[in-house]
């Protein structure tokens, strides 16, 4: 997790039946660094982040994790890049206990004593996951379920993590201790690329940020910069 | 369509002439396809059309049948009067067996009527008045004044005329109200539920409507062979049957008839390998489904459409159609405001989850209600519960005072209340026009008396909704789409289909969920022009939206949601001021102070 | 009394028969969301190919019986990999897909086998155990700790190996799956496999007890599949249940009503299934979102 590789994509497009849900848009993940994507719902933020994975047909013309191009790498062969998925919404595997998922996290490696030891930083991580391994996944709360989420992309032992609205349907405490998370992992090296609708979360998170508008990068800059900028907080409040 | 006249006509004089090129024994086989051509198109309509799995029709098939020979036959009736009682019968196990359809899902309904189709042969082949394995033979020919139907070209004249009628009557059911429902209820039944389709009772309709397809066919066999016997209504026959419908492609009735008349004809060249034409017609079901799902029937379509692709057929050269301005609504006086909304103390959850908790709130009449908060906040869920997808875990939901707590979608429907759905729910394989006809139609489940007694009726019906329709595509500029597949048009297009939809309704109360989404800046503001004018001819609309923009123009009141509660309401600017939503949106460190309480009801679960 | 019991146990032992296919239903519908229509055909070809080298090679049968979970298992893997493009896309088509499966498997049966069939002599040529006057076939009770035998390794391998909960997650999350690592397809073709493979148990048993026949998969199948749905679609123990309660119900139904067994056993599974439409363990949820 502490050497970091730099993430670059151009050109990315993304097509939904006849509809164009990103068009064409580039960015850069810094090795240790983490990159925010925000915009309103249908935007495309989330779209483009299922495309990366290669979840949904694309259309990129470079996609490079380092050395390694990942332009044609399959979405299952992802996470053996070292690339770590946190899915929208609570796609948690519902009908397993919670340490399945946890060890599901790590199915592309053996489950040996080193992913033993992630499951123990996980539960240190999210000590409520501790307490409820033996749990069926789909009887956690959201905010539990969420973690479960993170935790299982941790057990790849990424060296990025693409994050899909993690602050979704949680409560503004909830959202601070993952947001508490996400800054630990950064103090870790780990890169992130993080698409969010909450605002706040995501200029705190990260370092850089896109705003998206159908389906391209409206605005870009310096997270910091971009939360006193008075068109952001238009779109986020209506000012 | 002056080609098609001819066509039609063409086939009806080929059929005409037909038997005086055929033996006697090739007339045989004509007689027997035809009778698989009525069974098939009823399957085509309850499977193609409906989207319900049968696999009894040769249950209905064989009840009528039967029921023909042990009347005649045991009873002493003449061929006619058991002729009817018997497709009584049929019609009346279509009911029993469209009744767990009431309740279950797809694999249930394929394996119960399997099973019936099994406890039939069962039966059939051991009660002694069916004569057990050797079946019953000596069934009277049906009599008609001045015709000899021991003749097996007289009858193929009767048959052939039954045919047309039953194919006539198929195709008129499938472009009228009741087809039309039906395939909005194969396409989407949540959506269907949620415009008025009474979608069980519809799902019932569909297999009473393949049953009398059924029996129609049985009384016609037996009349035809004159003795019935358990092996003719099999398993195996149920999946040829199937096969026929597949290959032809179920979604069109002529199809169904195109797959029974070839899989009858290979089944005629291969009658000495009957083993290798059933792995015959068995792998190409499999081929079908795999390479091509529509069947025959869609194959000049795909042909026409990988024609173009190559650039062999030049592509559609018409102008190119356009979305038309929104025409507005007539202005009402805005009606007094009294609630006609009233949300009291509703939860709702999901094994562990909290998804509302102890919602309450009253929207007047003719207000524009905005609801806003975070993704996941339970937006949805309430909408999902007040048009009645969802039973609340508690609470209850009045519409002008009356409760409507946890009554099915269509009663909602029917009351009222209309609603478009965040990603969007139209009905895929039905044109933009026919998507808004099956909204427009208001008629219930029991005006379909019609198709029967009164048919004119329901063609001058059908008339009027198009009429309406003509009227709302041009309201909302849709004219030039109109027979276009939804998923074909712009996103945007796509959300003006859906909300013009749920006007299609004349609802009192319209819910929009997330009308901005995927919407650019020009599309936006169309949408709020067209909101506007439905809450000035008097529509109570409530909008969930996150384009802030949008709602602090547009709503008079806001509610704003978060983990499941309200968080605020006020007018748009109370609430944009408000510490605990700005803490929710944007979040500001100096509001923390009302953190501890949610943390604790987090903490409860 | 004494009949009671006979039949009883008659029915428990068919319905042992019963469990296993309704086991071979439930897990490739708890791992794919699919219900697979062939899956009583494919319980036939298992009987045919089980019976064949037993009957024909003159191999001894509990050999016979491993070559045809071989076997059989390819075929279920080559059903999966023709149907593979349907996966994840249209649910109602490729279960008309797997009927398709069906037709053709009944046909080459009885191209390579004849129409006519067969009748496999019994494999444990013991005398019957008698326990308080009831007499129990030996074979019957070879069925049963087979039958056990093979839940309890079914049981641990969805519970305590990482394929099997792998391939859990697969049904309740194919993306979510995917971006773990998870070959989604080839977890599926495993599904089936195991599908086949215990619907060749299940033929393999079931020959010295029925008359092998080329038609027998329809009723085998669909009393399975009942079975399944009346346990609880997709439960493993659910399907225990439900199959032997099937076997039950239809040795009874057969005691009673003679020929009318399967309408009878068919009626009284739709009133059940009609009251409680999940079964008695409830229906496992698959995700197809």
């Amino acid at each position: 997790m502490t050497q970091g590789l730099e993430f670059s994509v151009s050109d990315l497009t993304v097509h939904y039946g006849g509809v164009c849900a990103v068009n064409g848009i580039g960015f850069t993940v810094p090795a240790g660094e983490s990159v925010g994507v925000i915009g309103a719902n249908g935007a495309g933020k989330s779209s483009a982040l299922k495309a990366l994975m290669g979840l949904v047909p694309r259309r990129v013309s470079s996609m490079r994790f380092g050395d390694v191009d990942l332009s044609r790498v399959k979405a299952r062969d992802m996470v053996r890049h070292g690339i770590g998925y946190v899915p929208e919404g609570r796609h948690v595997f519902s009908g397993l206990s919670v340490e399945k998922n946890l060890l599901l996290g790590a199915y592309a490696r053996p489950w040996d004593a080193k992913t033993r030891a992630g499951l123990a930083d996980v539960y240190e991580l999210f000590p409520v996951l501790g307490e409820m391994k033996d749990r069926l996944a789909g009887a956690l709360s959201g905010g539990q379920q969420q973690m479960l989420a993170i935790g299982r992309a941790l057990m790849s032992q990424p060296k990025l993590l693409l994050l899909d609205e993690p602050s979704m349907g949680l409560s503004p405490i909830l959202v601070e201790t993952i947001l508490g998370v996400l800054q630990r992992l950064k103090g870790q090296g780990l890169s992130m690329l993080l698409v969010e609708q909450n605002a706040k979360l995501t200029f705190e998170a990260t370092s850089t940020c896109l705003v998206m508008e159908n389906g391209q990068v409206a605005m870009s800059g310096r997270s910091a910069d971009l939360t006193h900028d008075a068109r952001v907080r238009k779109i986020y409040l209506g000012l | 369509m002056k080609y098609r006249i001819a066509g039609i006509a063409a086939l009806v004089a080929f059929a005409w002439y037909l038997p005086y090129q055929l033996d006697s024994y090739m007339i045989h086989v004509a007689n027997v396809i035809i009778v698989f051509a009525i069974l098939a198109i009823g399957l085509g309509l309850v499977m193609g059309v409906a989207g319900q799995i049968n696999l009894a029709q040769i249950a209905f098939f064989g009840a009528a049948a039967y029921g023909t020979a042990i009347l005649t036959t045991r009873a002493g009736f003449g061929f006619w009067t058991a002729a009817a009682l018997a497709m009584l019968i049929a019609a009346t196990i279509g009911l029993l067996v469209g009744t767990p359809a009431l309740r279950m899902q797809s694999h249930y309904l394929g394996i119960v009527t399997l099973g019936l189709a099994l406890a039939l042969t069962n039966w059939v082949t051991n009660a002694h008045i069916a004569g057990g394995a050797e079946g019953i033979s000596g069934i009277p020919a049906p009599e008609l004044p001045g015709i000899d139907l021991h003749n097996a070209y007289f009858f193929y004249y009767l048959e052939l005329v039954v045919f047309l009628l039953a194919l006539a009557f198929g195709l008129f059911v499938v472009h009228t109200p009741l087809g039309r429902k039906m395939r909005a209820m194969r396409d989407d039944s949540l959506a269907a539920g949620a415009v008025g389709v009474e979608v069980p009772q519809l799902r019932m309709t569909a297999f009473f409507l393949s049953s009398i397809y059924g029996g129609l066919a049985g009384v016609l066999y037996a009349g035809l062979i004159r003795y019935v016997a358990p092996e003719s209504f099999s398993i195996a026959n149920m999946f040829l049957l199937l096969a026929m419908v597949i290959i032809g492609g179920r979604q069109s009735l002529i199809g169904c008839v195109v797959g029974a008349v070839a899989l009858s004809l290979l089944r005629e060249v291969l009658v000495d390998y009957p083993t290798y034409a059933q792995v015959a017609y068995g792998s190409v079901v499999v081929l079908t489904v795999v390479f091509a799902p529509t069947g025959l029937a869609g194959l000049p379509k795909r042909i026409r459409g990988l024609l173009r692709r190559v650039g062999w057929l030049p592509g559609d050269t018409g102008p190119v159609p356009k979305l038309g301005p929104f025409l507005p609504y007539a202005e009402t006086p805005r009606p007094a405001a009294e609630p006609i909304l009233r949300i009291d103390e509703v939860s709702m959850h999901f094994r562990g989850l909290k998804a509302l908790q102890e919602i309450s709130m009253t929207v007047n009449a003719g207000e524009i209600r905005g609801i806003v908060g975070p993704n996941g906040s339970g937006k949805t869920t309430l909408f999902n519960v007040v048009s009645g997808l969802y039973r609340p875990t508690a609470g209850r939901v009045y519409l002008a005072d009356k409760d409507m707590t946890a009554a099915s979608p269509h009663v909602l429907a029917r009351k009222g209340i209309a609603r478009t759905f965040q990603n969007l729910r139209l009905f895929a394989l039905l044109s933009v026009r026919d998507n808004l006809l099956v909204a427009l139609d208001q008629t219930s489940i029991l005006s379909n008396w019609r198709y029967v007694l009164w048919q004119a009726g329901v063609w001058r019906h059908d008339q009027s909704l198009r009429a309406e329709a003509d009227e709302l595509l041009q309201r909302f500029g849709l004219t030039d789409f109109a027979d276009s597949a939804p998923g074909e048009l712009p996103y945007g297009t796509q959300r003006r289909v859906e909300i013009a939809r749920a006007m299609a309704r004349r609802p009192s109360l319209l819910l929009l969920d997330e009308p901005a989404a995927g919407l650019n800046g020009e599309e936006v503001r169309q949408l709020s022009e067209i909101v506007r004018s439905i809450r000035a001819s008097g529509v109570t609309v409530v909008i969930i939206e996150h384009n802030m923009g949008l709602v602090m123009s547009l709503c008079e009141r806001v509610t704003v949601l978060a983990s499941g509660r309200v968080i605020a309401d006020g007018t748009p600017a109370e609430v944009a001021r408000a510490p605990q939503v700005v803490e929710a949106y944007l979040g500001d460190s100096a509001m923390s102070e009302d953190v501890p309480e949610i943390v604790e009801t987090e903490a409860a679960r | 009394m004494q009949v009671f019991l006979q039949t009883f146990i008659g029915g428990v032992s068919l319905g042992a028969i019963y469990a296993l296919v309704a086991m071979g239903f439930s897990l490739v519908f708890r791992t794919m969301g699919l219900v697979n229509f062939s899956h009583g055909n494919v319980v036939m070809i298992g009987a045919y190919i089980a019976s064949t080298f037993y009957l024909s090679v003159k191999l001894p049968f509990a050999v016979a019986m491993v070559i045809a979970l071989g076997l059989t298992g390819l075929i279920g893997v080559f059903i999966e990999r023709v149907l593979r493009p349907l996966e994840n896309k249209d649910f109602d088509l490729m279960l008309i897909g797997t009927i398709g499966f069906g037709i053709v498997l009944e046909a080459v049966a009885i191209i390579i086998w004849g129409a006519t069939g067969r009748a496999v002599p019994n494999p444990v040529a013991v005398a019957p155990v008698q326990i308080f006057g009831l007499r129990i076939r030996t074979y019957d009770l070879v069925v049963l700790a087979i039958t056990t035998a093979a839940t309890l390794l079914l049981v641990y391998f969805l519970q305590r190996t990482k394929r099997g909960a792998a391939m859990q997650a697969v049904a309740m999350d194919h993306e979510a799956a995917t971006a773990v690592g998870i070959h989604v397809g080839r977890s599926n073709a495993i599904a089936f496999m195991l599908g086949a493979a215990l619907a060749a148990l299940a033929g393999g048993l079931v020959g010295p007890l029925l008359y092998v026949n080329p038609s027998m998969g329809g009723m085998l199948g669909i009393k399975g599949f009942a079975g399944a749905i009346l346990g609880g679609f997709g439960s493993i123990p659910g399907a225990i249940v439900g199959g032997i309660a099937i076997g039950v119900l239809d040795s009874f139904a057969g005691g009673w009503f003679q020929g009318y067994s399967d309408l009878v056993t068919f009626l009284v599974f739709t009133m059940i299934i009609m009251i409680r439409p999940t079964g008695i363990f409830g229906e496992r949820t698959v995700n197809r979102a």
